[in-house]
C-alpha cells in the first residue's frame, strides 16, 4: 500500500480518530456501554460529521481561522436538527439515554479543528476517502466498546440474555469506560507497534524500535 | 469540615470525572504548568460567561423548538470567542500570538458546550427556582471542576509518560486508566 493510500486510510488504523486521535472520547465513555446506543451514535455521529465536514469544505478559505471554526461549529448545529429528529423516529429508546452527548456531537474535533488541520488541505476526492475512513474508524471503535461493554456489564448482547458466569457492572458506568478505552488503546497501540515492527523488518534488517 | 464538604461535592460534581466532559482539552491542559493555568482560566471563562448568556436562552426559548439550542449555545460561544480574542489582543499584544491558541483549544469543546446542557438539564430538574446567579455559579464550579481534574492528572502526568510504563500504554492508554481509578473513587463519594 502506498503512502497516499496509508494516508487517506488511516482513518480506520493506522490513525484512529478515537484510539490515536482520542477525539470524541466523551460518547465512547459514557453512552458506549450498549449495542443500541452504540448504533445510535454511530448512526449520529456519521451523519452529521460527514455533511458537515462536507458542507463546511465551501466556506471561503480566505476567512479568518475564528470565523471559519464558528461557521463549521454553526454548519454542524443546523445539521444536528434533522439528524436529531430522524433518530427520533430511528432509536426513540437510545436517545433519552444518550442526552446531552448528543448535541455534543455536533462540536467534535473532526468538525471543527481537523477540517482545517487535515481535510481542507486534501483535494475534495482525497478528502472525502479520508473523512470516510475517519468516521469508520469511529464507528467501528464504538461498536466494539458497545458490544465488549454490554456483554461483561449487562450480560446481554443487543438486549439479548447471554449465558454469562461473571458479570461486571462497573463496566457501565463512566469509571469503566475509562479503564476500558485506556486498555483498549493501549491493545490498539501494541497492535500497531508489533504490525509496523513486522512490516519493517521484512523491508529492512534494520533495528526498528517502539516508540 | 465545611472545606472538605465543599471539595467532595465539587469532586462528584466534577464534569470530567462523572460525566468525561472535556477529556481530550485536559490532556492538553494537565501537559504543562502553563497550558494548565491558559486552558483552566479561558475553559472558566467560557463556562461561566456561556452559562450566563445560557440562562437568557433557556428563558426565551420555546420547548418546542428546543433542539434550536445547540445552535443558540454556539452562536453565544462565538461571539464570546471573539469577544476574548479581542480583548486579548488589545490587552497582551506582544503576547496574542501565544495565548490566542489556549482560546482555540479551549472554545468549542465538551467542556464548554457539555457545561451548557448540563446545567440547562440541571435547571429543568429544578424548575424555575434556578435564577441567573445559579447558572453563573454553575459554570464557574464547571470550570473549578476542569482545574482540579487538570491538578489531579498533572501530578501524575510525568510518570504516566516515563520510560518505565510499557510503551503501548505511556501516555494516553495511562492517563485514562489514572482517570478511570479516580472517577471510580469519586464515583464512591456520591
Amino acid at each position: 500500500m502506498n503512502d497516499r493510500r496509508k494516508a487517506l486510510m488511516g482513518g480506520v488504523l493506522g490513525d484512529n480518530v478515537v484510539l490515536s486521535g482520542l477525539m470524541v472520547i466523551s460518547p465512547v465513555i459514557v453512552c458506549g456501554d450498549t449495542l443500541k446506543n452504540a448504533a445510535a451514535l454511530v448512526y449520529a455521529f456519521s451523519a452529521i460529521t460527514f455533511l458537515a465536514v462536507l458542507i463546511s469544505s465551501f466556506v471561503p478559505q480566505k476567512l479568518p481561522y475564528t470565523v471559519k471554526v464558528i461557521l463549521y461549529a454553526v454548519i454542524a448545529a443546523i445539521i444536528y436538527i434533522p439528524v436529531k429528529f430522524a433518530s427520533k423516529q430511528l432509536y426513540p429508546e437510545s436517545i433519552s439515554r444518550i442526552g446531552i452527548y448528543f448535541p455534543l456531537l455536533a462540536v467534535n474535533s473532526l468538525i471543527v479543528f481537523q477540517t482545517e488541520a487535515k481535510f481542507f488541505r486534501m483535494n475534495k476526492r482525497d478528502m472525502i476517502i479520508s473523512l470516510i475512513f475517519c468516521i469508520l474508524g469511529f464507528d467501528i471503535v464504538m461498536l466494539i466498546t458497545g458490544f465488549l461493554r454490554e456483554l461483561f456489564a449487562y450480560g446481554t448482547i443487543n438486549n439479548h440474555i447471554v449465558d454469562m458466569n461473571t458479570l461486571t457492572d462497573g463496566l457501565s458506568k463512566p469509571f469503566g469506560g475509562f479503564i476500558f478505552l485506556g486498555l483498549m488503546c493501549g491493545a490498539y497501540r501494541f497492535v500497531r507497534n508489533a504490525v509496523q515492527k513486522d512490516k519493517s523488518e521484512v523491508r529492512s534488517d534494520t533495528d526498528v524500535s517502539y516508540k | 469540615m465545611f472545606l472538605i464538604n465543599d471539595l467532595i461535592t465539587l469532586l462528584a460534581a466534577n464534569l470530567i470525572l462523572s460525566r468525561a466532559l472535556g477529556t481530550s482539552t485536559l490532556f492538553i491542559a494537565a501537559g504543562g504548568r502553563k497550558n494548565l493555568t491558559a486552558t483552566a482560566c479561558v475553559i472558566t471563562f467560557f463556562t461561566t460567561a456561556g452559562s450566563t448568556a445560557a440562562y437568557f436562552i433557556d428563558k426565551m426559548l420555546p420547548s418546542a423548538v428546543s433542539d434550536l439550542r445547540l445552535l443558540m449555545y454556539i452562536i453565544v460561544i462565538g461571539v464570546l470567542y471573539v469577544l476574548l480574542l479581542t480583548a486579548v489582543y488589545y490587552i497582551s499584544r506582544p503576547r496574542f500570538e501565544e495565548l490566542r491558541k489556549y482560546v482555540h483549544v479551549s472554545v468549542f469543546n465538551c467542556a464548554v458546550i457539555g457545561t451548557l446542557f448540563t446545567i440547562n438539564e440541571r435547571a429543568s430538574m429544578n424548575g424555575s427556582s434556578y435564577d441567573l446567579g445559579d447558572y453563573a455559579a454553575a459554570g464557574l464550579e464547571a470550570g473549578a471542576g476542569f482545574i482540579i481534574s487538570a491538578l489531579i492528572l498533572t501530578v501524575a502526568y510525568r510518570k504516566l509518560n516515563s520510560s518505565k510504563v510499557p510503551s503501548a500504554f505511556r501516555g494516553f492508554p495511562a492517563m485514562l486508566v489514572y482517570l478511570g481509578i479516580i472517577s471510580m473513587a469519586v464515583y464512591s463519594l456520591k
